[in-house]
């Protein structure tokens, strides 16, 4: 009896002694607080395709994914809201002296997936699914998403003060099943026509590569803001926040993006995206 | 802090009153020690003035044991500390340390300040080194529990002494050690002992706002409670020994690592062969990001809870240890073989008195790590079958021979490379190669007098650099120690760069020795280097004047 005391607690010290943090809770950042209120019913609900995809600028492969994405762009249009991530490591770091587009809600989310080659992208973290050196099959795969019928209607707009330093994102949702889960909403900022350099297929490199919907910065905490109403069918709920635009982006190329997720698995359930107005 | 020793003294005050006769029938030993150094500038050497003109480290430990029961105190004293002591040292003087234990065949308590240690210490040493400045002394209860002979149970609890003060953390920690051979009928008898223990230390540290990037807005999620174990193996066969022990540690983001999520480990192996004349012993150890301290973003040697212990050959001669090699916790690899052999006397080689070889070879290495990113990542893999670049190379010979009834001849050859970056802050860039030569001769007088005689010769590839390192270059060095019966010592010596540097490096000291105390004063000047005890360091500034130190046991 005693011998068992003594080993229980022991085991309760070994079990109590050493934290233990997952890849992707490394870093925290609290983010912009969303307040929230009443919403308004969305007309013409749609289900988008949240795609993020993992680049890098030492990545040759990496153009030919970019291609895919844009035919997919073209056959979605705004069904499509993508992200485009720098990996964190090996072919993601930047030329020498280029700039460096990595950040850090991209590395945590990397870290989610914990993607080991890139290209890489999933749909709505769907981490099941991942296209690497398949990436055309994507775009079919886009189409299904799309294809289905919203539980949860989305809209976000996003607009910035008369100094253009600050800007105020609204993001609406419209309930049209009952979801008995807890939910978050994550937003983002991405940018378009960031210019570095890009290994190309060939092998050359390419001093001016158009670098499209990079992630700049998630303004809220990298899990989302929960969302503080009932997720009853029939019901909606605004989400406000603001944030400041950071100094190296440059508005007219910059886009919100917001989606909508599952607490527990970060599976999203519905996305959208606007520029600054 | 001064309230709890009132209290503590309050305390040992009521026990000699109420036990008057058990007190008187006790026994009170202890030890002082003072040490102290007037230093003047000299431009040449880079040594500073010292306002103070004066500066003392002092100490008094007294003890009192009376059968199982037992206390200590000890005062300390920096007015103000000896330079390249931590200047945070001279923030108070007092009763720094002092503990009660009560010990019994199979119970043992200690309350108070105590030093312990699981295995080898690489999840838990606390110890004191005055000469290093550190004591990790742990405040707290430490209980060691022998229920049967063969098996140690150690349990202990405390805040960890920094300075003048306890850190905020907490240090908890179980070890349990079983002598196979005590409690197994069938190995009592066996020439095989075998000895295994295991541990585990938890630490727990308030969290602090860690900025992960460049952005502020991004902190790292820092684990509260980081833990290490250890299991160690101790087997002993005839002639043959060999020591095991491996160590992991959880997650430990730290100013030491880069603030990375990597966790840690390390394994140490020793293979010992040893017979009538011939001994040698092969050690081998791997290290990966077992820096474990009390405070994450404490810089320094101060705040370690674990030690990871030094595998390469511990000089003394004052140009061999020149350069010695300061124990990576971040990460290192090691090998060391050392053999010592006594060649018979009356033999071609050894001679009418023999002669006796000792040779040693150790090369450490940093890891050969892959990047995986900078703080709040896993911070890099390694590849366990190749390392990078060499941190500390060392091969030497020496021959210990006696002459004649009156003559006894040391002499030593190394080869060592030794790679800057290991210290703190790194000195200069690029690998040291140093040939070194050393000779010693000690010459029995008469009947208690002595005189011996110290040549040394170190030959680099480095150049003298009075700014960034003046150890760097080629030098010599002499010294004569004349030992006058049992009680006085003489000695002058001289080191010199006498290639490319400037400024001799001279010093002459003269010792008394009665009993149990020991006076010692030294007029000269101090190169500037690093003073290392067992892969420990610390900073030693230059310096010129007069040194002298007084030791006392009781």
């Amino acid at each position: 009896m005693k011998k068992n005391l003594l080993s229980l607690l022991a085991l309760a010290l070994l079990a109590a002694g050493c934290d233990k943090i997952d890849p992707d809770e490394y870093i925290v950042y609290d983010g912009a607080v969303i307040t929230w209120r009443q919403g308004s019913a969305i007309a013409n609900p749609q289900q988008r395709a949240y795609v993020e995809k993992f680049t890098g600028p030492q990545c040759h492969n990496c153009p030919d994914a970019d291609v895919t994405l844009d035919e997919a762009h073209s056959l979605y249009g705004d069904k499509l809201v993508l992200v485009s991530i720098n990996h964190y490591k090996g072919m993601g770091t930047p030329f020498p002296g280029e700039p460096d587009m990595r950040t850090d809600g991209g590395t945590v989310w990397d870290h989610f997936y914990g993607v080991n080659g890139i290209p890489a992208a999933f749909i709505n973290r769907e981490k099941d699914h991942t296209y690497g050196s398949a990436m055309p099959a994507i775009k079919t795969d886009i189409g299904t998403v799309v294809a289905q019928t919203p539980s949860v209607a989305m809209e976000v707009d996003a607009t910035a003060d008369a100094t253009g330093s600050n800007v105020t994102v609204h993001v609406n949702l419209d309930f049209l099943t009952t979801i008995e889960e807890a939910l978050t909403v994550t937003v983002a900022l991405v940018e378009d026509s960031l210019r570095y350099k890009q290994l190309m297929p060939d092998g050359s490199v390419v001093n001016d590569y158009a670098h499209n919907h990079m992630l700049r910065k998630v303004i809220t905490g990298f899990w989302g803001r929960d969302v503080e109403a009932d997720a009853v069918a029939g019901t909606q709920t605004s989400g406000t926040l603001t944030f400041a635009l950071p100094a190296d982006c440059q508005k007219a190329n910059c886009h919100i993006v917001a989606f909508l997720s599952r607490k527990a698995s970060r599976h999203v359930i519905n996305s959208a995206s606007c520029t600054l107005q | 802090m001064i309230r709890k020793h009132t209290i503590l003294l309050a305390f040992l005050a009521a026990a000699a009153i109420g036990q008057a006769q058990g007190i008187l029938g006790g026994h009170v030993t202890g030890n002082i020690a003072v040490d102290g150094q007037m230093s003047s500038a000299d431009a040449t050497i880079g040594a500073e003035d010292v306002p103070e003109k004066l500066l003392l480290n002092s100490r008094a430990d007294v003890f009192y044991s009376n059968g199982g029961f037992s206390a200590g105190l000890r005062f300390e004293m920096y007015q103000n500390p000896l330079l390249g002591f931590d200047s945070d040292w001279k923030q108070g003087q007092g009763l720094a340390n002092y503990f009660v234990a009560y010990s019994t065949e199979k119970l043992s308590v200690t309350a108070g300040n105590f030093y312990e240690q699981f295995g080898s210490g690489m999840i838990l040493r606390s110890y004191e080194d005055r000469y290093l400045g550190i004591d990790n002394s742990l405040f707290g209860l430490n209980v060691q529990y022998r229920p049967v002979a063969g098996i140690t149970v150690k349990a202990l609890a405390g805040r960890q002494r920094l300075y003048w003060d306890y850190v905020e953390s907490l240090v908890r920690g179980v070890d349990a050690e079983v002598n196979l051979n005590s409690i197994l009928t069938p190995l009592q008898e066996s020439p095989l002992h075998i000895t295994v223990g295991a541990g585990f230390v938890s630490k727990y540290e308030d969290d602090e706002s860690i900025i992960a990037s460049a952005n502020p807005e991004y902190r790292l999620n820092l684990p509260l409670n980081v833990g290490a174990a250890a299991f160690r193996l101790d087997m002993g066969y005839g002639h043959w020994g060999l020591q095991a022990e491996y160590a992991r540690k959880g997650q430990d983001p730290s100013v030491m690592n880069n603030y990375i999520f990597r966790e840690g480990e390390a394994l140490t192996l020793n293979l010992t062969y040893s017979q009538r004349g011939f001994s040698t012993n092969l050690q081998c150890k791997h290290v990966d990001n077992m820096a474990f301290k009390s405070l994450r973003s404490r810089e320094g040697q101060m705040a370690y809870i674990n030690y990871i212990p030094a595998i390469n050959k511990q000089h003394t001669y004052a140009l061999l240890s020149m350069y010695p090699y300061a124990t990576q916790t971040v990460g290192e690899n090691g090998l060391q073989a050392d053999v010592i052999y006594k060649i018979k006397k009356n033999t071609l080689l050894g001679g009418k008195y023999g002669t006796d070889l000792h040779l040693n070879t150790s090369v450490i290495t940093s890891l050969h790590t892959d990047s995986l990113g900078g703080r709040g990542t896993e911070g890099y893999h390694i590849d366990w079958f190749d390392n990078g670049g060499i941190y500390y190379g060392d091969l030497s010979v020496e021959v210990a021979k006696k002459l004649s009834p009156t003559l006894k001849l040391v002499a030593t050859y190394a080869y060592q490379v030794f790679n800057p970056v290991v210290e703190e802050p790194a000195t200069t860039d690029g690998l040291h190669h140093n040939n070194i030569v050393v000779a010693d001769l000690t010459w029995k007088v008469h009947k208690g007098h002595s005189l011996r005689f110290e040549a040394e010769w170190l030959g680099s590839d480095s150049r003298y650099d009075d700014v960034n390192d003046p150890r760097a270059g080629d030098w010599i060095m002499g010294l004569v120690e004349w030992n006058i019966g049992s009680h006085w010592f003489l000695s002058a010596s001289d080191q010199y760069p006498y290639n490319d540097g400037s400024g001799n490096y001279y010093n002459v000291a003269v010792g008394y020795t009665h009993d149990a105390t020991r006076l010692q004063i030294a007029f000269g000047k101090q190169r500037r280097g690093m003073l290392c005890i067992g892969g420990v360091c610390r900073e030693v500034p230059a310096s010129n004047g007069l040194t002298f130190s007084l030791t006392t046991n009781f």
